[in-house]
């Protein structure tokens, strides 16, 4: 038995496959590219261009087959496909990484409880039709007991029990639910608007509580004065009521009496007058301001504090 | 995005949700474009790079005075409507005959530009035979071969290899079928010319915008049909037959990207859990997988000493007992 002539047969097919190169090719098998980094040579170029380009396209390719045909395979029923690992050139995106989104409530559950995802087909199983119905759509399973002709009650069911309208009422709260539960998400996921405060969402929504219900609170006929306070409600803040001093100087009693006195003498200005007037009225209500500014008390108030802050206030208020 | 639409029906916002971006993509879609004068030569490239590209390649029927290195609010304003994420402008003038732009977009921007000009080109009659399979449909997936040391050096072909390989096979797939495997396009360059060797490559990189494109060597690509010839081991034996069609190109203009944005569309997404079974990213310590595939990690306790552990409550050994016995002066309770 020679065996050195297998042995050497057996070299010769093992050469017929492999590549042998100064500087070994470089191969991506995740994009199915192979790069020869050796230099072109001149003289094989010249003389035969084409056929020099075919030899190293061959070599290339035989080295990237002999990389492709070691890789794992799994069967399908198209043959044997083989696994490629992830591609080792970097090529850039044509579009930027998507923002990841917050997972839903009912992810967030399913990831904790360790449940996962099930595929359900569109077709589902009669057992009294024996063949296979749609599960939803037209002619779907989910509206059988709005379609059956007869339904089973219960004896102490209302006379006027309508089992068609119940499951469709059933259905379309169902689909309602989800709808409204599917806006909760997207609501969730979006970043809050610009505006919103820094405490977040519930510090508003409870704020925005507390404010209609002290609205209401006074909106009864008289003023919530008289109404019990029931345990768990604040107390409500109220602008704080001043009366001036049965005793004022006559310097003040003097120059409020002048005041009423000029204020008499001015033409009556009527409302048109008094916008058109003013020219920053678009961007700042300057009745609104004042009033709150002098907390009720007038711009003639505010003027005097900020001139003297001695004098005594008296209210110019609109009742 | 500048133009933002509004869904009105379903139809409209399944289009509008598959064009969000995704974590793996899409391949690119390529526009191909005419300018106001292409050529006989330059159209007939362009009609065979789209039938390669199909079906992720949309061709512009009009012609359109578009000027790429000058003005790129067209492309844009293209690649925002259409979706796409390449193009290809054929023109031919006087000074540039026969020339094409290969323009790469991210986030509907222009990100880099190639030009070349074809010199020499022949036909790919034969091309549409070799496409086995269903009817229509693209021909398979083709191998890319690139033969140079320049691809790996010089910055121009570092580009061009990378517009290449985002063209035909910019797609990441997961598997493939060895015996779809059917062509090669092979792109090698011509012999280095004695003024650029490898030291000095990327000296002249910083001089090469001004250097006169023509020192550049040009470029072959060139297309094989594959034939696998039984070797007696598990690895066939290639063997490849010419296949048209077959360029000849020089390269021409380019514009590099910009750096900020190039940073941007080269940012992968995080490592799933799979990619870190698989042995990707930093190797992590302490991270194995065991045979029923689920990942388990070890905590690492320092070690205890083993004198000071207390088994059993003993209350006579109390600290401050001894005061409690009676005939001391005990303060304690009894």
């Amino acid at each position: 038995m020679d065996v050195s002539d297998i042995l050497a047969a057996h070299e010769a097919k093992q050469k017929a496959v492999t590549v042998e190169k100064d500087i070994p090719l470089e191969i991506d098998a995740g994009f199915l590219t192979v790069t020869d980094l050796n230099p072109v040579d001149k003289e094989s170029y010249d003389a035969d261009r084409e056929e020099y380009l075919m030899s190293i396209a061959r070599d290339g390719a035989q080295a990237l087959l002999a990389a492709l045909f070691s890789l794992p395979t799994t069967s399908s029923p198209d043959g044997p496909l083989a696994q490629l690992p992830p591609p080792t050139t970097q090529l850039p995106r044509a579009k930027p990484l998507p923002k990841p989104k917050p997972p839903t409530k009912w992810e967030q559950f399913a990831k904790a409880k360790g449940i996962h995802k099930t595929r359900k087909d569109k077709k589902v199983w009669d057992e009294a039709k024996q063949e296979w119905v749609n599960r939803w759509g037209w002619k779907g399973a989910n509206k059988d007991k709005e379609v059956q002709w007869i339904t089973e009650v219960r004896a102490n069911a209302d006379v006027d029990h309508d089992p068609v309208k119940a499951a469709r009422d059933a259905r379309k709260a169902r689909v309602a639910k989800n709808e409204k539960q599917h806006q909760q998400n997207l609501a969730r996921a979006m970043p809050l608007p610009v505006g919103t405060s820094s405490t977040g969402a519930p510090a508003d929504r409870k704020k925005q509580i507390d404010r209609t219900l002290a609205v209401t609170r006074t909106s009864t006929a008289s003023m919530g004065k008289f109404d019990r306070r029931l345990e768990g409600e604040k107390k409500l803040k109220g602008v704080k009521r001043k009366f001036d001093p049965t005793e004022i100087s006559a310097a003040s009693e003097k120059s409020r009496d002048l005041a009423i006195l000029s204020k008499l003498d001015k033409e009556p200005s009527t409302k048109k007058t008094k916008s058109s007037e003013s020219s920053a009225s678009d961007v700042l209500n300057v009745r609104k301001a004042i009033r709150s500014a002098s907390k009720g008390k007038g711009s003639a108030a505010l003027a005097r504090e900020a001139g003297g802050g001695k004098g005594k206030n008296f209210k110019k208020g609109k009742r | 995005m500048a133009i933002c639409v509004k869904p009105k029906n379903a139809r409209s916002k399944r289009v509008l949700q598959a064009r969000e971006p995704k974590e793996i993509e899409d391949p690119r879609t390529a526009i191909f474009v005419k300018g106001t004068h292409a050529g006989e030569r330059a159209n007939a490239v362009m009609k065979e790079l789209m039938a390669l590209k199909r079906p992720h390649a949309i061709s512009f029927s009009k012609k359109n005075a578009v000027r790429p290195f000058e003005d790129a609010s067209s492309l844009e304003f293209w690649s925002q409507k259409n979706d796409a994420g390449m193009f290809v402008v054929g023109q031919s003038t006087k000074k540039r005959p026969h020339g094409m732009t290969f323009v790469r977009m991210f986030d509907y921007k222009v990100l880099d530009m190639c030009e070349v000009g074809v010199d020499d080109w022949k036909s790919m009659a034969e091309f549409k035979v070799h496409t086995k399979g269903d009817a229509g449909t693209q021909a398979y997936k083709p191998m890319l071969h690139f033969a140079s040391e320049l691809f790996e050096s010089h910055p121009r072909f570092v580009q061009l290899k990378s517009m290449l390989m985002d063209f035909f096979n910019g797609e990441e797939i997961d598997a493939i079928h060895l015996a779809g495997l059917e062509h090669v396009i092979s792109i090698s360059l011509g012999p280095t010319p004695p003024t650029m060797n490898a030291a000095t490559t990327t000296l002249e990189a910083s001089t090469s915008t001004s250097e006169d494109p023509s020192t550049l060597p040009k470029v072959h690509i060139r297309a094989y049909t594959i034939r696998l010839l039984k070797s007696g081991t598990l690895v066939p034996r290639v063997e490849l037959t010419p296949m048209r069609p077959s360029l000849d190109l020089s390269l021409r203009r380019h514009t590099e990207a910009d750096a900020e944005l190039w940073k941007q569309a080269m940012r992968r997404p995080k490592l799933r859990k799979q990619d870190v079974e698989k042995g990707l990213g930093e190797k992590h310590k302490n991270l194995e997988v065991d045979e029923m595939g689920d990942l388990r990690g070890r905590i690492r306790v320092g070690k205890q000493d083993l004198g000071k552990l207390r088994t059993q409550k003993m209350k006579g050994l109390k600290a401050g007992r001894d005061d409690m016995l009676p005939g001391a002066s005990g303060s304690g309770k009894p």
